[in-house]
């Protein structure tokens, strides 16, 4: 009998791989500080870390700002035999640390991965045909999630670029966020588009800059992502890109939407990377100079408008 | 001459010395003292694993003809005795294997595994080692002195203590040698490495260990001698058959499985840039992880663990060469140096000469050792888990409560570890003297030069002064930055930067490298110091390129300066 699959992290997405994984017949564990009940006899809901010692694969489904606190404690009741799978799109620090590091680094576990990709949580729910990735170094770890939420409605593929799976799907958040900006301005498709292909471009920079590979931006967790999240599917960045043109300030945006957003941090700590390692990221400039409430929406479009254009 | 004349008289192949009778180890001798009651057992051992691997007819024919292909490949342009008996071999392998038998290409394959397993395996003479061990330091330190080599063969080397010195857990490492397999990881960046870290265990009482040597370091006869009687296996890089780095790898896990401590050079080749190797391929160190789980997997609890190490020169004995292989474009694809510092005895003469006056020309610093999973290990060997819980190391090598041997996972662990390894190099690099002066000089260079290229730069030779006092307050100031990282414990400084005043590091600097490299480094004329030789300033001040932002001083062109230096190309 297969071990148990566990879940950290009780907002919509860690809901949502509950319920798509009870659908492929595992046993699931929801862990959550305050624990809602699920109406599915193979899910079962914990606030106690303890209690996810028995499974084998955890998937981690927190905003990236938790994830290293919650390593921590979550560590203690982890060993070598664990496999860990993050959600989140997001980077820690300015060294764009990515999640899988922070895995690494603050628990005992190494069979690691990063799930990324036009995944979103109502769409897992209900079992909607679609596709993901998992960037990962272990082959086993790429296998158990296939096996906990794969099936014939969901395509999981796999890579070994786990770098760039993390910051491809980090800069995915940055760009929608300016995508929501950029709508709520009134821009059309054309200057959509330049934006969508220029910020990728300037996520392969930062992809290579760390060692990643630029066939990573062009597959699901990049460009893929991206038509997903531009077809409007209901992610919280796009949204708060609409917010911040219309002037709401950030923080009642933020608490409106009800959502941790991603993107909001990202900017700034892309900016400082690119400074620090001479590489070039007008785009992650300019929306944390929007984010701060540094420029108007006429300096951010100037900002971006007037940089050379070079051979692509 | 006469050395030349020497060296041509010695036999080309490595001398093994009579034994008149068996030498039985004592029970506190070290493993490798064992090796050649093994060897025979090692030899069929490694085999034996080329056996499994290559079970399927199809699959022997493929590597038997890959192997033939890559040997007639390499062997037809050689017009020796040797080059053309090979030829002939395999040439007769590639025409019969096809008409072979299911047991013809079996028994082929066994052949051929055996024939490159004796070719790698080493050998170890525990007379060699007793006597290398007094000689060797006298040697080095009368190759700087000939007319005393006698004197300084028996001598132990007390010069040589004062030269090299070593820094770290080796009290934690000499527990652990006792508990499992240690596999030594260091920086690489000149040949003289494999010497001085040999010395500096047998000075520190740590057990000999292993190693793989390039084949074209036993074309010396002495070097060969003391190499193929000491435990060193040769690896020859110019065969490309994938069927000889099976075998070698088969080769190493065995010797790790069965307890033997061995060092690997995990970025490959010697540092071309000078820089702390950042991209670590580790190559056979993987093969730590293999073992580990192979003799889990059949109940064996060794502990494997893994030491990274750094070994800090004042002054690198190839630096000219080696930087000038680092810009060539193609020669960042050349592997094997042959004509290079280290094959000219008068480059040997001249470099201890120069290192002889220098206080620790040569620091090897040891850093924590880590299971193969990159856990922390305690003075016991238990591995540690980040909130200090003792870890079952079996549990990454198993799924559901069974031990496995899986190559796709074991080389995802070696992975992890090669970055472990290179965070840990970065923070066990011991900054020396004449890798702060040529920081400092660079940096001014590049400030000189706002937006030039690399090989721009590099053209300025002897076009830029800096005033002395101004080359004192930089380095003041950019030691003062090296401290600071110092105490959050992400370098180390050594002892001479550590003590000394900024003129006097730059005057150590300056001597360190005049009468030593061919061309000066730099110069002091009319009290300012010129930068004569940018490639090799690149070479040494490559060492601090990673911490060149947080060193920087408060000039703004400075800053700049350092940001570029920062994002160069220079991992290899």
């Amino acid at each position: 009998m297969s071990a148990p699959v566990a879940i950290v992290g009780g907002g919509a997405f860690g809901r949502a791989l509950a319920t798509a994984a009870a659908r492929v017949d595992r046993a699931v564990i929801n862990w959550s500080r305050s624990p809602r009940e699920f109406d599915h006899p193979k899910i079962t809901t914990t606030s106690d870390f303890a209690a996810l010692r028995e499974a084998e694969l955890v998937f981690l489904a927190v905003p990236s700002p938790h994830v290293p606190g919650l390593c921590h404690e979550l560590g203690r009741h982890l060993d070598g035999g664990h496999l860990v799978a993050h959600v989140s799109r997001g980077v820690v620090g300015d060294d764009l640390e990515t999640l899988t590091e922070v895995v690494r680094e603050t628990t005992p576990v190494r069979r690691v991965g990063a799930l990324a990709g036009p995944l979103v949580a109502r769409g897992l729910s209900e079992g909607e045909p679609g596709g993901a990735i998992v960037g990962t170094l272990f082959p086993e770890v790429a296998d158990a999630v296939r096996g906990a939420l794969g099936g014939p409605s969901l395509r999981i593929y796999d890579t070994d670029d786990v770098i760039g799976v993390e910051l491809a799907s980090a800069f995915v958040s940055l760009i929608t966020l300016a995508m929501g900006y950029a709508k709520a301005g009134g821009f059309g498709p054309g200057t959509l588009s330049v934006l969508a292909t220029r910020g990728m471009a300037e996520a392969t920079r930062v992809v290579q800059a760390r060692g990643g590979s630029e066939r990573t931006t062009a597959g699901l967790a990049g460009f893929g992502d991206l038509l997903a999240a531009m077809a409007e599917d209901g992610r919280p960045e796009l949204a708060l890109g609409r917010a911040l043109w219309e002037g709401e300030p950030l923080d009642e945006a933020a608490s409106r939407l009800g959502a941790y957003v991603e993107g909001v941090r990202i900017a700034e700590q892309i900016e400082h990377f690119g400074t620090r390692n001479q590489v070039q990221t007008p785009l992650a400039a300019a929306m944390a100079a929007v984010v701060a409430g540094k420029i108007s929406q006429r300096e951010a479009a100037a900002l971006l408008m007037r940089r050379p254009a070079r051979v692509e | 001459m006469l050395a030349t004349l020497a060296m041509s008289l010695l036999p080309k192949r490595p001398l093994h010395l009579p034994r008149l009778r068996t030498y039985v180890p004592e029970p506190s001798d070290p493993k490798i003292f064992w090796f050649n009651s093994e060897r025979s057992d090692i030899l069929q051992d490694v085999v034996r694993r080329i056996m499994e691997r290559y079970e399927a007819d199809d699959a022997i024919e493929l590597v038997i003809g890959d192997a033939a292909y890559h040997e007639i490949r390499r062997l037809e342009h050689r017009t020796d005795e040797a080059g053309r008996k090979g030829l002939e071999y395999w040439r007769g392998v590639i025409r019969r294997v096809g008409r072979m038998s299911s047991e013809g290409k079996h028994e082929t394959l066994r052949e051929i595994s055996m024939r490159m397993a004796k070719d790698v395996a080493g050998n170890f003479d525990p007379r060699v080692y007793k006597f290398a061990a007094r000689a060797v330091p006298g040697l080095l330190t009368g190759v700087m002195n000939p007319s005393n080599l006698m004197r300084n063969v028996l001598d132990s080397g007390t010069r040589l203590d004062e030269l090299v010195s070593v820094e770290g857990p080796v009290e934690k490492l000499r527990a652990l040698q006792r508990k499992g397999t240690m596999l030594l990881l260091p920086t690489h960046s000149s040949n003289l490495d494999s010497l001085a870290i040999a010395w500096v265990l047998f000075r520190e009482a740590l057990a000999p260990v292993v190693y793989g040597a390039g084949k074209n370091l036993f074309t010396n006869p002495i070097i060969s001698f003391f190499m193929h009687n000491l435990g060193a296996y040769r690896v020859d890089r110019r065969v490309r058959a994938r069927l000889y780095k099976d075998v070698l790898k088969a080769y190493s896990s065995i010797m790790v499985e069965r307890g033997y401590h061995s060092l690997f050079f995990p970025g490959g080749t010697r540092s071309r840039s000078g820089a702390i190797e950042q991209r670590l391929k580790l190559g056979l160190a993987g093969t730590g992880v293999e073992a580990f789980a192979r003799n889990r997997a059949r109940g064996v609890n060794r502990p494997v663990f893994f030491v990274p190490a750094t070994i800090n020169y004042a002054l690198v004995l190839e630096a000219e060469t080696l930087v000038e292989d680092h810009l060539k474009e193609a020669g960042r694809a050349r592997y094997i140096i042959e004509d290079d510092e280290f094959s000219r005895l008068e480059r040997w003469i001249a470099f201890f000469k120069r290192v002889q006056s220098a206080e620790s020309a040569c620091v090897i610093r040891f850093g924590e050792p880590l299971d193969p999973f990159c856990n922390p290990v305690d003075e016991d060997g238990r591995s540690m888990a980040p909130d200090g819980r003792v870890l079952d190391p079996g549990s990454y090598v198993s799924r559901r409560g069974t031990a496995t041997v899986d190559g796709a996972r074991d080389a995802a662990y070696t992975r992890d570890l090669g970055r472990a390894i290179a965070k840990a190099y970065v923070k066990e690099t011991v900054v020396m003297a004449t890798q702060l002066v040529a920081h400092v000089l660079f940096r001014r260079l590049c400030r000189a030069t706002p937006g030039l290229d690399l090989f721009a730069r590099l053209r300025h030779r002897g076009d830029i002064a800096v005033p002395m006092d101004e080359l004192v307050a930089d380095v003041a100031q950019t030691r003062d930055g090296l401290r600071k990282l110092e105490l959050e414990g992400r370098v180390h400084l050594s002892a001479a930067i550590r003590r000394a005043e900024p003129d006097q590091i730059i005057t150590r600097a300056l001597d360190a490298w005049s009468g030593y490299h061919q061309k000066p480094i730099a110069r002091v004329l009319g009290g300012s110091v010129i930068a004569e030789d940018p490639n090799l300033l690149l070479y040494y001040q490559n060492r601090l390129r990673l911490f060149a932002p947080e060193i920087a001083g408060s000039h703004p062109g400075d800053r700049q300066a350092a940001l570029e230096i920062a994002a160069m190309e220079g991992a290899r």
